[in-house]
């Protein structure tokens, strides 16, 4: 049982494919991490 | 509370609960009971998916952990947005594709039908415990500070909620939960500003960062590798990461949320949306109990923040002792508040020197605080009564006594919207998972919806029920928040498991995963009462133990019927 094929449109600008909807959330997610762990150096 | 307050948080609850069972009237056939239309749009799923996971114990708990130990809890959400991606990339478009009504029916399409019972089962035992703490939970605390009967709290807010679960079904628990989040954001967003306007003069936003930092509340990130530390990066990641897979993934409670909508698309916005805002609100609400911690560092708070025990005990227990604390602490705070008031003012004036040292001395003045609130718990710890954390008591607290009319309604309608969002999607999981996987597979096989439809309502009702029987007899001790953590991670690594070897290994088949699984089950019973490691780790033991288990009894199995054949071929 295979997912069905990724190729359904993402409808969003500028990421056409679900693989850059993916990466761009995952570097989002690294983001909050770094702006976390500088928020935790700042001040303390 | 006032009659402005009551009529926010009666005429709120009443009325979206009366809109959803009034707009999903009529809904006879199975699929729109279960599944809901298929109309829902992404931002409608993500809503719904967050609300079902934030639950009133997120309101009301978090702040009060951020009050006790800072931001370090955020860490717990880390591996959330990985864990949404692969269930929006793998999980998603096979749930959809098979059209399963719950997440155990792909078990049994994958496997066999007594892997799908166990997978309905741990998920029945989890979610039905679950569920009775989910109403319990708010209902303590806010039962406690509001001198309300607690089984009457626990009583009508359940059955609120089991009334529109069960009349709407899944369509009237989405179209609830949108507008109940939105009290929910409506009224943390009121009470962050009124935190604010209420820090003293002279004090901005960074030098309150700059104060709860001094205090080590903004500790977010612990890169420390100890196994026994509960919240580190590495075990917010790791076992975050199992936590939220097995729960997004695997739990019906989910599942049902985001299977119910328009296309795949929409279900997987809805997910990505989760992912991108879900460690942002966590942090937001953590960093609203720092705040409510610098606050107090400036105005006087309980030595005991239950006040109601604290002066129950203070009468008939060991009330010398209490009030010997609680000047203690008075006087303690007190100093530290002039210091730090003295550390403003140098810090105004640019005077280092003064500076550093009215902040040894105020720090000083807090380690004694710290000392007389901690001896008060200790007493209060050993009175036997039935109560929550202290800490789960910081936020309404506040809210009681710094916000104004009207809007304390807002915050305690928020908090019961919240119970009610999470509370309606877990009897509306276990409703479904019962009449799907157990009664629709072997009780009775040939039926019409309509009787399906009438069985899903028996069933919720009847789990409603006793998440309420439940939570009137419960008692509870640790932080309610990771209470309800804990719980899960005894279960998810196990059920996450079996899903893993369904969708990855494509050679084992049902009998070794079932068998792996109830032995990986055994062993993180085993491990969580003799080790005194964080419970996120549970997560990914369960999981590794019954993957790993799995694999090794195909293995056998095969080897044993290869060993078999062959005497017999000869």
């Amino acid at each position: 049982m295979k997912p069905p094929a990724d190729d359904a449109p993402t409808g969003l600008p500028g990421m056409r494919t679900w693989s850059r909807v993916y990466v761009v959330v995952a570097c989002t997610t690294v983001a909050w991490i770094g702006l976390l762990a500088l928020l935790t150096r700042a001040f303390p | 509370m006032n009659a402005l307050d009551y009529a926010v948080l009666i005429l709120t609850m009443l009325g979206i609960a009366s809109y959803g069972m009034w707009r999903t009237r009529g809904r006879r056939d199975l699929s729109g009971y279960l599944r809901g239309s298929g109309e829902a749009g992404w931002l409608a799923i993500g809503l719904s998916v967050m609300a079902t996971q934030a639950s009133a114990i997120t309101f009301l708990s978090t702040p009060g952990q951020g009050y006790e130990s800072g931001l370090g809890f955020v860490q717990n959400y880390f591996g959330a947005p990985l864990a949404l991606i692969i269930v929006a990339a793998v999980f998603l478009p096979l749930y959809r594709r098979l059209k399963v009504y719950t997440a155990y029916e792909y078990l049994g399409h994958r496997f066999d039908g007594k892997t799908r019972l166990l997978g309905a089962g741990l998920f029945l035992v989890q979610r039905g415990l679950g569920a009775g703490i989910t109403i319990y939970a708010p209902a303590i605390v806010l039962s406690t500070v509001m001198g309300w009967s607690l089984d009457a709290t626990i009583v009508c807010s359940g059955l609120l909620v089991v009334v529109y679960t069960v009349a709407g079904g899944s369509d009237a628990v989405t179209l609830t939960q949108k507008y109940q989040i939105g009290v929910i954001f409506a009224g943390m967003l009121a009470a962050f500003c009124v935190l604010l306007s209420r820090l003293p003069a002279g004090l901005t936003f960074p030098d309150a960062l700059s104060l709860a930092g001094g205090y080590h509340k903004l500790e977010a990130v612990d890169l420390s590798l100890s196994a026994d530390r509960r919240y580190t990066l590495w075990s917010g990641l790791l076992g975050g990461m199992f936590l939220a897979l097995s729960y997004f993934g695997t739990d019906q409670s989910q599942v049902q949320r985001y299977i119910g909508a328009s296309s795949l698309r929409e279900s997987r916005l809805g997910l990505m949306f989760n992912a991108v805002f879900k460690i942002p609100m966590q942090f937001f609400i953590l960093l609203l109990g720092v705040l409510i911690f610098v606050f107090y560092r400036f105005e006087l708070p309980p030595v005991y923040f239950n006040q109601a025990a604290w002066a129950d005990q203070a009468e008939h227990g060991a009330g010398g002792r209490l009030r010997a604390l609680d000047s203690e602490f008075a006087a303690a705070h007190a100093e530290e508040r002039g210091q730090l008031l003295a550390w403003i003012g140098a810090r105004r004036a640019g005077d280092r020197a003064a500076e550093g040292a009215a902040r040894e001395a105020a720090s000083a003045a807090h380690d004694r605080e710290v000392a007389a609130r901690e001896g008060t718990v200790a007493i209060m710890a050993a009175s036997d009564r039935r109560t929550a954390n202290d800490s789960d008591y910081v936020f309404i607290t506040f809210i009681l006594k710094y916000l104004p009319h009207g809007l304390i309604g807002l915050l305690v309608t928020a908090f019961f919207a919240a119970a009610l969002s999470s509370k309606a999607a877990e009897l509306n999981a276990l409703g479904s998972t019962t009449t799907v996987d157990i009664y629709r597979h072997i009780v009775r096989r040939d039926a019409g919806d309509a009787h399906y439809v009438a069985a899903s309502k028996l069933f919720t009702a009847l789990w409603g029920l006793v998440a309420i029987g439940f939570a009137l007899f419960a008692h509870l001790a640790e932080n309610l928040i990771q209470a309800v953590n804990i719980l899960g991670s005894i279960f998810y690594g196990v059920v996450l498991g079996l899903f893993l070897v369904a969708f990855f290994l494509r050679r084992i088949g049902g009998t070794a995963v079932f068998w792996a699984a109830i032995a990986a089950q055994a062993l993180v019973f085993i491990l969580y009462f003799s080790l005194g490691i964080s419970y996120l780790w549970y997560n990914v033991i369960g999981c590794a133990a019954c993957v790993a288990l799995s694999a090794l009894l195909e293995a056998a199995m095969g080897f044993q019927g290869r060993s078999g054949a062959t005497p017999a071929a000869a």
